[in-house]
């Protein structure tokens, strides 16, 4: 009988103790849908020193799924324990991209969004030697005979950021899908083809060294750290897309541990030291909370599926 | 005079420290399937932020090229390639770790690297700018080129007979059609597994087909090497002569593959290998267990440490994943790759490519001193071993991509290459198939995409011509010998 009281008593304590203790108790799964080494996972594992500072004492363990244009990470954040031990990065367009394309068994439902940390504007790159100075020229050149341009597989930003620019002009490229935005990078500082649709931290070191020519940024604002770079609206053409990397959970997720988390975010997105720290990685921050963020990513996945009904993949 | 000042930042106690630990750790990581180097360089990214620039550097450039180095020690003494570069090093390594010899081949190939290591960091020191227009020349037709280079490998890697090995080259290739499809988007034979869109990762292959499958072939011993080998044999060994040309064949090869952005550790080491054996006096001992394979191969991918870094350090290009691991950690330091890291950050990155050259003696040093103790694993009974290489073998599979499924991969290439092994077909060539498959078909189908379809384009720049007569060079040799012994065969009979 005493066996059994003890018992009792010793899994009640286990049961109070495990259930509310303060959240976190142990150590948090950081899931970074890319390789080590990459942008997104050097991302996380800044996010995660920083965010040491502001939860004493937690543990971030940072776990690289990569593949398949991410696929493989957004799959195993929809499917981790919605417990709030496992925090998820994603990006765009990819995340929405696998939706529309069938490729997903996850939805957007499927995570609550906790908010945008970066992003990386789409740019258009051309080579040094190239006579092409702006978009004009660019779209002159693609209707006088075909142009190769690069773009960093399908269904990427750069894919459809070609897209939406051969609708916008009326052009059609050659479109070469390259493996790794390394690969579209030798291309133009070699003069194999004649543009590439990438990302602004991809190609800023090599603009600014005159070794290639970025003749347009895909935004509606020029960026801060390339001034000269004149946006795709200023040259009459409307097409506007970039590469934003967020953080996500579980959807079921308790309400009062996901508060917690974007708290965490939040506090960690004003850090000065996180924010210097980024900034020397070519990483741009852009803060989207919950849902502002969840927004622009339903109204991309509309703008993606328009894409795939005209061209599918 | 920058390289003076560059020379006296590096020979202080912190970044001498910061060298050793980084290239001790990197034998580790290279030694241990499923651990990389670029995983460790990703690791130590946001931690070197507290260093200086030059401390934070050399720490992950020894690793990078300890890294390169420790791949070898496992592939030698047990037939487990640490890195898919050093699968070329197994395939000599492992014989004659059976014959008692692993010290020697250890010696050999801790040698071939440094020297391989070393003159790439010396190439990279005193011309880079001048290398780096010379890899841009390199566009999508040059890279199936060189893929097709690398292919020419599955006849040098081959000991079973010609067809079976084309066959086993085969085999690789259509495994490499698994996935999507890059240039289509297409999925290609996925069955509909998640897993599969991104095409089979070959390092749950190579351990498979490497590790594994030698394990199993290992229950029917008593421990790797053959019974008449004692613990005094494996200490006697010395350095074999005759190494040096085949070291220097290596070293020349593994820079210039190395500057070319791709897939260059693997390429160079299998087309040292390659070279060697139609160089060597003695190409029936290949595949038996010949030091002057370990000698290229291993010169070969060590090579491509500092071959790899011209592009990078020049114009921003990664030769491969550690190099583009590593490109985060320099721009994380304000160091932004262009002219203005020879110039403005000169002491940086002069620092920077002297700390190799200490990282190359620091793993030379301890792998001199440590390969006979290592040697004696062969002396360790196998049912231990066994055990505890599959234990590795299941960890590493899972760690490359976090991935259970991995696992399974290894488990299937494992039992399937016992099998195609004992038939005799060569579970190399597979790999090599694996491995360059992808390469050649996007080069292919771009270079298609940019010419709008006309062949022309592999034979147009003068690149591509070198190329065309390298692969015809080293496919007619051995074909000619193969018939010669055809030939000797019908006489006998």
């Amino acid at each position: 009988m005493r066996k059994l009281i003890s018992l009792v008593l010793f899994l009640a304590t286990v049961i109070v103790s495990g259930s509310f203790a303060a959240y976190p108790s142990k150590a948090i799964k950081l899931i970074v849908p890319s390789k080590a080494g990459g942008s997104t996972d050097t991302t996380a594992r800044l996010f995660a020193q920083t965010a040491k500072k502001y939860w004493k004492g937690a543990r971030f363990i940072i776990v690289d799924k990569p593949g398949s244009g991410g696929l493989m990470g957004f799959e195993a954040e929809a499917r981790s324990r919605a417990d709030g031990y496992t925090l998820g990065l994603m990006f765009t367009p990819q995340i929405v991209a696998h939706i529309v394309a069938k490729r997903a068994t996850y939805t957007l439902d499927s995570f609550k969004i906790i908010g945008n940390i970066a992003e990386d504007p789409e740019i258009v790159v051309v080579p040094a030697q190239s006579s092409v100075k702006n978009l004009d020229d660019l779209v002159k050149l693609a209707k006088s005979k075909k142009i190769t341009a690069a773009v960093n597989g399908i269904g990427s930003d750069d894919f459809l950021a070609a897209k939406n620019f051969e609708t916008a002009a009326g052009i059609k490229f050659n479109l070469m899908p390259t493996r790794g935005s390394t690969e579209e990078k030798a291309a133009i500082l070699g003069n194999h083809i004649e543009v590439a649709f990438m990302n602004l931290s991809q190609m800023l070191a090599q603009h600014k060294a005159g070794k290639a020519r970025i003749i347009a940024i895909m935004a509606k604002k020029r960026s801060d750290i390339a001034m000269d770079i004149k946006t795709a609206p200023e040259q009459g053409y409307n097409v506007l897309m970039t590469a934003t990397r967020g953080m996500i959970i579980n959807a079921k997720v308790k309400k009062s541990i996901a508060d917690k988390i974007s708290d965490l975010y939040t506090k960690v997105m004003n850090d000065k030291g996180f924010q210097a720290k980024t900034k020397k990685a070519f990483i741009f921050l852009k803060p989207m909370k919950g849902k502002v963020y969840r927004d622009y990513l339903e109204q991309l996945q509309k703008d993606t599926q328009k894409v795939y009904d005209v061209s599918p993949w | 005079m920058i390289i003076l000042d560059a020379l006296q930042a590096v020979m202080s106690v912190d970044v001498l420290t910061a060298v050793t630990i980084g290239s001790i750790s990197g034998i580790i990581i290279g030694g241990m399937p499923g651990l990389t180097a670029t995983m460790a360089v990703a690791l130590l990214i946001p931690i070197t932020f507290s260093f200086t620039p030059l401390i934070g550097l050399s720490l992950m450039g020894g690793v990078y090229a300890g890294a390169m180095y420790g791949g070898s020690i496992a592939a030698i003494l047990l037939s487990t390639p640490g890195t898919p570069a050093a699968a070329a090093t197994a395939i000599e390594g492992y014989p004659l770790t059976k014959q008692g010899k692993g010290g020697l081949a250890l010696k050999v190939s801790v040698i071939a690297s440094f020297v391989g290591g070393t003159f790439s960091v010396i190439v990279l020191l005193l011309v880079s700018p001048l290398l780096a227009q010379f890899a841009l020349k390199f566009g999508p037709p040059e890279y199936f080129l060189l893929a097709l280079m690398g292919l020419t490998g599955v006849i040098s890697v081959s000991t079973g007979g010609l067809a079976k090995g084309i066959m086993s080259g085969l085999i690789g290739l259509i495994i490499a059609l698994i996935g999507t499809d890059a240039m289509s988007g297409m999925l290609r034979y996925t069955f509909g597994q998640v897993e599969l869109y991104e095409g089979v990762s070959f390092m749950p292959a190579l351990i498979g087909m490497f590790s594994i499958a030698q394990m199993l072939a290992l229950t029917s011993e008593k421990r790797i090497a053959n019974d008449n080998i004692d613990l005094s044999t494996i200490k006697r060994e010395k350095m074999p002569k005759g190494m040096v040309p085949f070291i220097m064949l290596g070293t020349a090869v593994g820079t210039i593959v190395g500057i070319i952005p791709g897939e260059g550790a693997t390429i160079a080491a299998f087309v040292s290998y390659n070279m060697a054996k139609q160089k060597s006096k003695f190409k029936d001992l290949f595949g038996k267990g010949n030091p002057e394979g370990i000698a290229a191969a291993e010169s070969g991918n060590n090579a491509c440490v500092g071959g790899s870094l011209v592009p990078l350090l020049t114009l921003g290009i990664p030769g491969n994943t550690v190099s583009a691991a590593l490109m985060g950690g320099l721009m994380i330091q304000g160091l932004i790759p262009g002219p203005e890291l020879f110039t403005k950050y000169g002491q940086i990155t002069y620092g920077f490519i002297l700390s190799l050259f200490i990282a190359n003696i620091v793993f030379l040093v301890v792998g001199l001193f440590f390969a006979p103790y290592f040697a004696r694993i062969a002396l360790i009974p196998a049912s231990i071993l066994i055990a505890a290489i599959s234990v590795f073998a299941v960890i590493g599979s899972y760690a490359i991509n976090n991935s259970m499924f991995d696992v399974g991969l290894m488990l299937i290439f494992a039992f399937g290459g016992f099998f195609l092994d004992k038939l005799g077909f060569s579970l190399s060539a597979i790999i090599l198939g694996m491995i360059l498959g992808p390469i050649a078909e996007s080069g292919f189908a771009q270079a298609l995409t940019i010419s709008g379809g006309t062949y022309g384009i592999f034979f147009a720049s003068i690149p591509a011509k070198i190329l065309w007569v390298i692969i015809i060079a080293l496919l007619i040799q051995p074909l000619i010998g193969h018939y010669k012994s055809k030939n000797i065969e019908n006489i006998a009979s």
